[in-house]
């Protein structure tokens, strides 16, 4: 493969990054992001990614975007004019009910599926032209490993893909699994791993072509609680060292206030974005973080905005959180 | 240890397997072992002649002692009953008038010693092999023991019930030491002899080598040479049965008798009679009612019942008018004095009841004396020469030998057999996983092309593998490709039945995806070749190996029904159809566990190459 559009290097996006690091960063609010919710009344203290404000790259655009699935003659709305704009550098997520059309969300940035209405540009392009040129990188909530590839091949596969020689393969692989702390699992193989570290290597493998943009849909989703915290660290780690743009799939609020810059929250029925959240929790996280008085107000901030979007839009909780009617559920992650 | 205790479970079904071969060879030996035993055809006969008098007595008095003694004894002489007064006990008959003439009187001495061992004789003219012969005034007993196995012209071993006893090959006495060895009832000959020769051992006193020119052998040299006996009484069976002038039917003292026996000798009195089957000189067409026969009176049969004669038939001299024509070839005989008219029991049908006073007896008859194979079915079963489930070991001991009966450089050699085999399979699974595999990556990509072919090539499947490869072997063989000459129609036969299942098998493997690893292959903007040879076909790596498995079964079928249809001496295919023709039960189960064994051991060598080029998979 030829396609060299970003023939990034490890190092130097590491040095690009550094300008843009969450903790280095001054906070400033980035007003346009804030439209709904108490999230805009509230102080924006920390906004490491939005330092340039508006003047930093726009990474995401949607405008009015809706998808619409045709399931046996009828037609069921799972994305209903969706508004999102995400700089670069930002760590956002997007959490709310099963069928709120989040990982449909994810799956049209990614070019998966098309939108059927609506205008999406991702790192400036169409959807399309930015999948072809690699613009993001996509974690599943499983692993989605290659069983017959070792751990170092599977990282390496999106890079055999785009053609880079065989040594810098091996380096950014390598170097990669040393960051999501695989060192010593170069040889193994996947069915080898716990659920945690085969994730692991699906972010290292993300990442392995340095794309500007990192998609996880509910990457932690299958994992118990207490790893699912330690790979929250570790995320957030990695977010640090490589400043990516993030666009976080999740079902977890404690999960999404943790890691994210911003966090959009979503209802179902038709999936629709209700409001978006600033979080203003200083970086670099830690465990401290979690049992920060503010924690516990923007937690229940995104709660009271879940349940406002289930009562104020439809006033039907019991539906909400049904599964198996979900739209998004039944052609996204499977 | 550690290897059993992981690998129990196949140790214990084979074992099992094994033991289960026992219950099951019983369950198909028994009802033939004991058909062999009913089966009259496989008794072994024995007969019953007039005895002739052991001692020669000084004069026609007094009392004579006989070889052996019938059931129910009656002196006679030249085929009459003799008109003397006499009380039996055993073998010894006392006379109460003296005979007529004596007892024997001694004919003329055998010509011989006719060679240098002293032990040939000639007898002379008038005399056959049933003439008593006599020493001394003492009557020598015959006795011959005939080789368990046949001379074949090569072999030199052979083997007598008999421990002892000089040997006789043909109308030759050898001499030991310098002709042959014998160790026990094992004989070895420095000469083989010559086809189709008999190879006996005296057992007796002497031997009739030559009944046609009356050579015969003693077991012990002797003084003066042997006399024949002349004119002489011996002590027949009298047949048991009524003689009132109104029963016809008489009982052998041994049952069942042998109904074809021609030497049976049966009279009434002085009178042969005779039982031999008279055809009628017309066809039986099925519409003729008359038929002449030889003689005028007799026993008529129809398809071996007895005809009512008045009411079945009317009998004008020799020709017989049936009140209904007999069926088209239907038997009809006629038997001028009597028939065997119960095997089981030994009785006899006279045509005409004999008058009071006479004596029915026999000279000469046979009869079946046990059944050949022994006398409990268990023993019948044993000696089974064929046995349609040999128990286990007996194949077991039957596998070395199969393996070294025939050297390396021998085209029969079965190693060169199953190697043949072997590249006649192997061949044919490469071409059908070839194809199979290029079919079924043109299905997954080609959907219509599946559509078009799916069902041929399920139709090609059920085509009969047995009814094809003739057709296939007839056009190959228009272009000069031959099972003898090539291992090409043995693939190609094989291959056909052997790349439907890796063409099945693959197509699973290849949409076997996991959806979302396309999908990362679209995140990656991977072209189609790369999502074949990154993720569809390594995904369709296990797959494609059970298919493979599958694939080399069929293919071992496939070459195998192929050497069926070939007349080279190749393969284990020919092998097999050479010991079905044969009817060698026990070769065709060496035969079938050899196939197994290369079957599973093809299997076991490609799960042996999945190890090394998959080893994702986990153990």
């Amino acid at each position: 493969m030829s396609s060299r559009s970003h023939p990034l290097r490890l190092g130097r996006q590491a040095t690009e990054a550094d300008s843009r690091r969450p903790a280095s960063a001054a906070a400033t609010a980035r007003p346009a992001a804030a439209e709904g919710g108490e999230g805009a009344a509230s102080p924006r203290t920390v906004k490491p990614a939005q330092a340039e404000g508006a003047g930093s790259p726009l990474v995401i655009r949607a405008e009015k975007v809706c998808k619409t699935y045709r399931l046996r003659g009828s037609e069921a709305v799972a994305l209903q004019d969706a508004d999102l704009e995400v700089y670069q550098g930002e760590f956002v997520s997007l959490i709310g009910p099963s069928g709120c059309g989040k990982t449909t969300l994810l799956r049209l940035v990614a070019d998966l599926i098309e939108p059927t209405s609506g205008s999406l540009e991702v790192a400036g392009k169409s959807a399309t032209e930015a999948r072809e040129s690699r613009e993001y990188g996509f974690v599943f909530q499983a692993p989605v490993l290659y069983h017959w590839r070792s751990v170092l091949a599977n990282v390496t596969l999106p890079l055999e893909i785009m053609g880079f020689p065989r040594s810098e393969r091996r380096e950014r692989a390598s170097a990669l699994l040393a960051m999501v702390g695989l060192e010593g699992f170069h040889r193994q193989y996947p069915w080898q791993l716990s659920g945690g570290m085969q994730q692991r290597v699906s972010i290292a493998r993300a990442l392995a072509f340095d794309p500007r943009l990192l998609l996880m849909d509910e990457p932690f989703g299958a994992l118990d609680e207490i790893t699912r915290e330690t790979m929250n660290h570790e995320l957030l780690r990695i977010w640090g060292q490589t400043g990516k743009t993030v666009l976080f799939v999740t079902h977890s609020i404690a999960e999404a206030v943790f890691l994210s810059s911003r966090i959009v929250v979503m209802t179902a029925r038709p999936g629709r974005i209700q409001s978006i959240i600033d979080v203003d929790l200083p970086y670099p996280r830690s465990a401290g973080t979690r049992e920060s008085e503010r924690f516990f107000q923007l937690t229940t901030q995104v709660r009271e905005a879940l349940r406002l979007g289930q009562d104020g839009t439809h006033g039907a909780h019991a539906r909400a959180g049904e599964p198996g009617s979900a739209p998004d559920e039944g052609a996204g992650t499977s | 240890m550690s290897w059993l205790r992981r690998s129990w479970p196949v140790v214990a079904v084979m074992l099992a397997t094994v033991a289960l071969g026992y219950p099951v060879a019983l369950l198909f030996g028994l009802p033939l072992a004991r058909q062999r035993m009913h089966d009259l055809s496989n008794w072994v006969t024995a007969t019953v002649s007039a005895a002739p008098v052991a001692v020669v007595p000084n004069g026609s008095n007094g009392s004579l002692t006989f070889d052996h003694a019938p059931a129910h004894g009656v002196l006679v002489r030249n085929g009459a009953p003799v008109a003397a007064r006499y009380r039996m006990s055993g073998s010894t008959v006392s006379l109460e008038t003296p005979l007529a003439r004596p007892a024997v009187r001694l004919g003329a001495a055998l010509e011989g010693p006719l060679d240098p061992s002293g032990l040939l004789y000639r007898l002379p003219p008038g005399a056959d092999a049933q003439t008593p012969l006599y020493v001394g005034g003492k009557l020598l007993r015959a006795g011959a023991d005939a080789a368990i196995e046949r001379a074949d012209g090569r072999a030199t071993t052979f083997t007598f019930h008999a421990a002892s006893g000089p040997v006789a090959v043909g109308d030759r006495v050898l001499v030991a030491g310098r002709d042959y060895r014998a160790k026990g009832d094992t004989v070895t000959f420095t000469q083989p002899p010559d086809f189709n020769v008999d190879v006996r051992r005296i057992t007796g006193a002497y031997a009739v080598l030559d009944p046609a020119k009356g050579i015969i052998a003693l077991a012990h040299p002797s003084a003066a040479p042997p006399r024949v006996g002349q004119d002489e009484v011996r002590l027949a069976e009298r047949l048991t049965g009524a003689v009132d002038g109104r029963n016809r039917t008489f009982a052998f003292a041994h049952a069942p008798v042998v109904e074809t026996d021609s030497a049976r000798q049966v009279y009434v009195d002085g009178r042969p009679l005779s039982s031999t089957p008279q055809r009628p000189k017309e066809r039986v067409d099925g519409k003729r009612t008359r038929f002449t026969f030889t003689s005028t009176s007799g026993l008529v049969t129809v398809d071996g019942t007895l005809m009512t004669p008045g009411s079945q038939y009317t009998r004008d001299g020799p020709v017989v008018t049936f009140s209904a024509p007999p069926r088209r070839n239907a038997e009809v005989r006629q038997y001028r004095d009597y028939l065997v008219s119960n095997v089981h029991k030994g009785t006899i049908l006279l045509a005409a009841a004999p008058k009071p006073g006479s004596v029915v007896w026999a000279a000469h008859y046979s009869y079946y004396a046990r059944p050949e194979c022994g006398t409990t079915v268990m023993q019948c079963f044993y000696s089974m020469p064929q046995h349609p489930v040999p128990f286990p070991n007996w194949i077991a001991a039957q596998v070395i030998p199969y393996f070294t009966q025939y050297p390396i450089t021998d085209p029969r050699n079965i190693v060169r057999g199953v190697l043949y085999t072997t590249a006649g399979t192997v061949s044919a699974l490469l071409l059908g996983a070839a194809f199979g595999v290029l079919l079924a990556v043109l299905f997954v990509f080609l959907r219509p092309l599946e559509q078009a072919l799916l069902p041929w090539v399920i139709a090609s499947q059920t085509v009969p593998i047995i009814a094809l490869v003739p057709v296939l072997l007839l056009i190959l063989g228009n272009f000069g490709i031959t099972v003898q000459t090539s291992l090409i129609p043995t693939a190609l036969i094989g291959a056909y039945i052997a790349f439907f299942p890796v063409t099945v098998g693959t197509v699973t493997g290849l949409r076997s995806v996991d959806p979302l690893a396309l999908d990362l292959m679209k995140s990656y903007a991977a072209n189609p070749f790369q999502v074949f040879v990154k993720v569809r076909f390594p995904a369709a790596v296990p797959f494609l190996f059970t298919s493979l498995k599958l694939g080399t079964a069929a293919a071992l079928v496939g070459a195998l029904v192929a050497e069926t249809e070939s007349n080279n001496r190749s393969g284990l295919g020919y092998d097999i159809i050479g010991q079905v023709q044969a009817g060698n039960v026990s070769d065709l189960w060496i035969l079938l566990l050899i196939s197994a064994a290369l079957g599973i051991g093809l299997v076991a060598l490609i799960g042996l190459v999945q190890r090394f080029s998959a080893p994702w998979d986990r153990p």
